[in-house]
């Protein structure tokens, strides 16, 4: 079996300054674990998602595999390549696209921009400027060829970021939270992009990490999930939804609530919890991931015992959120229901 | 009314420990206080290494003197307005802050103000070690006892205002021009280097750029220093005013000065938002 | 090999490329870069001309002033823009693209020469004909050579220090400061380095204008070779050397921190 991607018990830490003075927390550790015996295997030609909360370890496996980044132990192969050992091979295979990042400068248009990378990777100008046109094309930036960089809004800086990383033709694509911050339509066109460039030619892989459960739903043929720098799982998403096919997930609605969340997760019958509040509409959504259907009936119970009102009560099919939540306890807060 | 000086303060106090921050936490004390004498040694030295080149120290310490504290006193405006109008790359391209400063309830003028302090009290430092050094190893004649302090505290804190005044000018070029801006603040410092009389007196200059020194602030003010350090002045065209006729019109240059740079920052700003340009990244 | 080679050398071109483009784009550095300069240039000359110095005193500084273009450039443009590099997100995608990192330094270098060679030649004739200057060449070929390996070993300099400072925020920037105005002095920019005295000549011939500018004067003007520091043979051999020396120790240098970096996660560390 040809793996794209290989990673062995790979570990990556940092030091961490300590606190000077006891106002701040003495108890700080010295070192902050990014990746903590990181294994996982991404097929040649797969769509492979990377979930987990910000801080997970996600960009630390990118930049490690990317050349970016040495690991403090184990082995991580790229197309069978290892990274510190042959950082050079590794190069000639891969790209990298970073969202919420900017590239180039703001004194080349998008057209010389994109020509510019591709000349870093030894890309015959006709080939280039063939590839930018269908990608100009592809990702409706036609009109914008010829602005300068320097002018863009962000969402189309970050476009542009994104055609730098293809225009270069990796076999091996790391795409880091590609769709971050961008307006649904944009995000919608990039999804597209990459499903139509992973057609294109069976070796493609990509490496997709985000927090967008949704994204990696739609996206990818396998995902694993990340948390503290520990691989949780992996596995397709379906088969990972299934896992939680024998349990019940409940989603309720209270009126705000500011204390007492820890204690729902004591309920009888309750495998999970995890809660999110939404200011704005003055309620909290909880989410209970129950053993079985039945113990709905404890929860409600409890709730009215706390004379907490039920704004809304539903149940709902296991997502890959679900999943999460089942495996690490808490729920993706970072993402406030922003999924595009 | 207090409230609004309340907020004033507040602004230049903070805009000052974020100044004081990048200036000084890159390094430690020890390479912080080389860094900060070594620069104004090394230039002061190149017109000393000049001076004696030509005269082999035969010639009167007058000039020597003249040339050297205005070279001394010159750096707050290299500094000050480097640090004044870099304010804006450093925020836009750098930090990339720019547009979060831009859109806060507060006078861009005295959040540049207030980042520029810090390089106004390491200049200070530098002046006086470069003072002192010329005092002890040059043997420059100055005589602590005979220098007309008020005068001399008083010319500083005017001159400070008028880099400030070209400082936020130059902030607004800033905000329309690229990555080079800093060779602009170097080449405005330049300009006045040539016409102030930093280092000659003017009376070298051809008849059309005098004018041009008759026009700034800086010319008068330097004289001003160099009055109230040296107790003299060895320039012709500017040794028949008095020291209450050079304040005046010091003082009324300043005036136009400061409302010239508050038009053109203004107008430049306008600019740059018609263009989008406020944040805009120029970089290469 | 030869795949390497181009790819490489179509790095070289598309990074200078940017340099040479922006100095057409951005027409406000005739005014800042070139226009400017020339008038710090000057007062330098108006206090030779206050102090009644001899006339070729007015060449050595034009000369200085020309060749203080390229230091700037050097400093600001070379040695600290892998600093801007990082803070601008552009370092990571050089750092995993196919290439040798020396291919972004020499095109940073090749785009720097061109653009900072029109600014140089425009204060150079400006400053020799408003204030008069008159030049006595001994050689043209050597002067010539002198100018190529001072220009060569000048930004072999620059790609050390902008390998040395690649891990580092505003210790760079810092750093690059620092070394404005020192070198102004040590390199005798604006008066023979012979006056500053044999031992400080000899240190300061680290820095390629030093012996660059010397052996220049020597062979432009009449009175040159008199206040020559040491002979042009002599400093030719030099300059040859350091071009070596700093090209060679500066791929290694950037090996090496790349290297650090990676190790200690600053490669990619922004807004220090």
């Amino acid at each position: 079996m040809n793996y794209a991607v290989e990673t062995f018990d790979l570990n990556r830490s940092f030091k961490l300054k300590k606190a000077k003075n006891k106002k701040e927390n003495n108890n700080t550790p010295g070192k902050l674990i990014a990746l903590d015996n990181a294994s996982i295997k991404i097929h040649q030609g797969e769509l492979f998602g990377l979930l987990g909360p910000n801080g997970a370890g996600k960009t630390t496996l990118i930049k490690i595999l990317s050349t970016l980044l040495l690991p403090s132990s184990g082995t991580a192969l790229v197309d069978g390549v290892d990274v510190v050992k042959q950082p050079d091979q590794v190069r000639k295979r891969i790209n990298m696209v970073s969202g919420g990042e900017h590239c180039g400068y703001g004194i080349l248009n998008v057209r010389e921009t994109l020509w510019m990378f591709s000349q870093f990777y030894g890309i015959p100008t006709q080939v280039a400027q063939a590839r930018i046109d269908v990608l100009l094309k592809i990702l409706k930036m036609e009109e914008f060829a010829k602005t300068k960089i320097g002018k863009l809004s962000t969402g189309l800086r970050q476009k542009l970021n994104f055609m730098r990383g293809f225009v270069c033709g990796p076999k091996i694509m790391f795409l880091d939270e590609p769709t971050l911050g961008l307006d649904v339509q944009i995000a919608r066109d990039v999804r597209a992009y990459i499903r139509t460039w992973m057609k294109e030619n069976p070796e493609r892989t990509v490496l997709l990490t985000t927090h967008y459960m949704a994204e990696a739903d739609e996206l990818c043929d396998r995902v694993a999930i990340i948390d503290k720098g520990k691989v949780m799982v992996c596995d397709t998403p379906g088969n990972l939804k299934k896992t939680l096919a024998g349990e019940a997930v409940f989603r309720i609605e209270v009126p705000l609530a500011a204390n007492g969340m820890e204690t729902f997760g004591q309920i009888s019958g309750v495998k999970q919890f995890a809660y999110e509040h939404k200011s704005h509409l003055g309620r909290t959504e909880l989410k209970f991931i129950l053993h079985d259907e039945s113990a709905i009936s404890n929860v409600t119970e409890f709730l009215s015992n706390n004379s907490s009102k039920i704004v809304s009560l539903s149940k709902m099919e296991p997502s890959l959120e679900d999943v999460f939540v089942a495996l690490v306890g808490r729920g993706l807060k970072d993402e406030n229901g922003s999924q595009n | 009314m207090f409230e609004n000086t309340k907020d004033t303060i507040r602004t230049i106090r903070t805009a000052g420990k974020l100044g004081w921050a990048m200036e000084s936490n890159w390094t430690d004390p020890f390479l912080f206080a080389i860094y900060s004498v070594v620069r104004p040694i090394a230039s002061s030295l190149i017109l000393v290494v000049m001076y004696y080149v030509i005269t082999r120290g035969k010639t009167s310490l007058d000039l020597f003197a003249f040339i050297y504290v205005g070279n001394a006193f010159f750096m707050y405006v290299v500094n000050v307005l480097f640090g004044i109008s870099w304010v804006i790359h450093d925020d836009r391209e750098h930090y990339q802050m720019i547009r979060y400063i831009y859109i806060a309830p507060m006078k861009m003028y005295y959040y540049l103000f207030g980042r520029g302090i810090a390089k106004m009290v390491l200049t200070t430092l530098a002046v006086i070690i470069t003072i002192a050094f010329g005092m002890l190893a040059l043997k420059i004649p100055i005589n602590l006892m005979t220098i007309n302090y008020p005068l001399l505290i008083f010319s500083v804190l005017v001159g400070i205002f008028i880099i400030t005044c070209l400082g936020i000018l130059l902030a607004g070029i800033s905000m329309v021009t690229a990555h080079h801006s800093y060779a602009l603040t170097e080449g405005i410092a330049g300009l006045f280097y040539l016409a102030c009389g930093a280092i000659y007196p003017i009376d070298i200059l051809p008849v059309w750029l005098q004018y041009i020194s008759k026009l700034l602030p800086l010319t008068y003010w330097l004289e001003l220093v160099r009055r109230a350090i040296l107790g003299k002045s060895i320039s012709t065209t500017l040794g028949g005013y008095s020291d209450f006729q050079l304040i005046l019109i010091m003082l009324g240059t300043t005036l136009v000065l400061a409302m010239f740079s508050n038009y053109i920052y203004r107008s430049i700003e306008h600019i740059a938002r018609k263009h989008g340009k406020i944040d805009q990244l120029t970089n290469y | 090999m030869k795949t390497d080679l181009k790819t490489n050398f179509k790095a070289i071109i598309a990074r200078a490329y940017v340099r040479i483009i922006a100095a057409n784009r951005e027409p406000s550095w005739w005014f800042s870069e070139t226009l400017l300069p020339i008038l710090s240039t000057a007062a330098y000359v108006y206090v030779y001309k206050a102090l009644k110095a001899p006339p070729e005193y007015t060449g050595f500084v034009i000369l200085g002033g020309t060749m203080s273009a390229y230091w700037i450039q050097v400093l600001w443009s070379m040695a600290a823009q892998f600093y801007w590099e990082k803070e601008m997100g552009n370092l990571d995608l050089y750092m995993i693209a196919p290439i040798s990192r020396m291919s972004i330094l020499l095109g940073m270098a090749l785009g720097g020469i061109i653009q900072t060679t029109s600014r140089a030649a425009f204060i150079f004739l400006t400053g020799s004909l408003i204030f008069n200057v008159s030049f006595a060449v001994v050689s043209f070929p050597k002067l010539i050579a002198v100018f190529f390996l001072t220009l060569i070993s000048l930004y072999g300099l620059g790609m050390l220090f902008s390998s040395l400072f690649m891990l580092y925020g505003r210790e760079a920037w810092h750093g690059v400061t620092l070394l404005q105005e020192p070198v102004h002095l040590i390199s005798g920019f604006f008066f023979p380095v012979r006056n500053l005295g044999f031992v400080v000549g000899v240190v300061a011939s680290f820095i390629p204008l030093t012996l660059g500018l010397d052996a220049m004067r020597q062979l432009a003007f009449k009175a040159g070779a008199a206040s020559g520091f040491i002979n042009v043979n002599l400093e030719l051999s030099v300059l040859a050397v350091l071009c070596v020396i700093f090209l060679v120790t500066s791929k290694y240098a950037l090996e090496l921190m790349e290297k650090l970096g990676k190790k200690e996660g600053r490669l990619t560390l922004r807004w220090q």
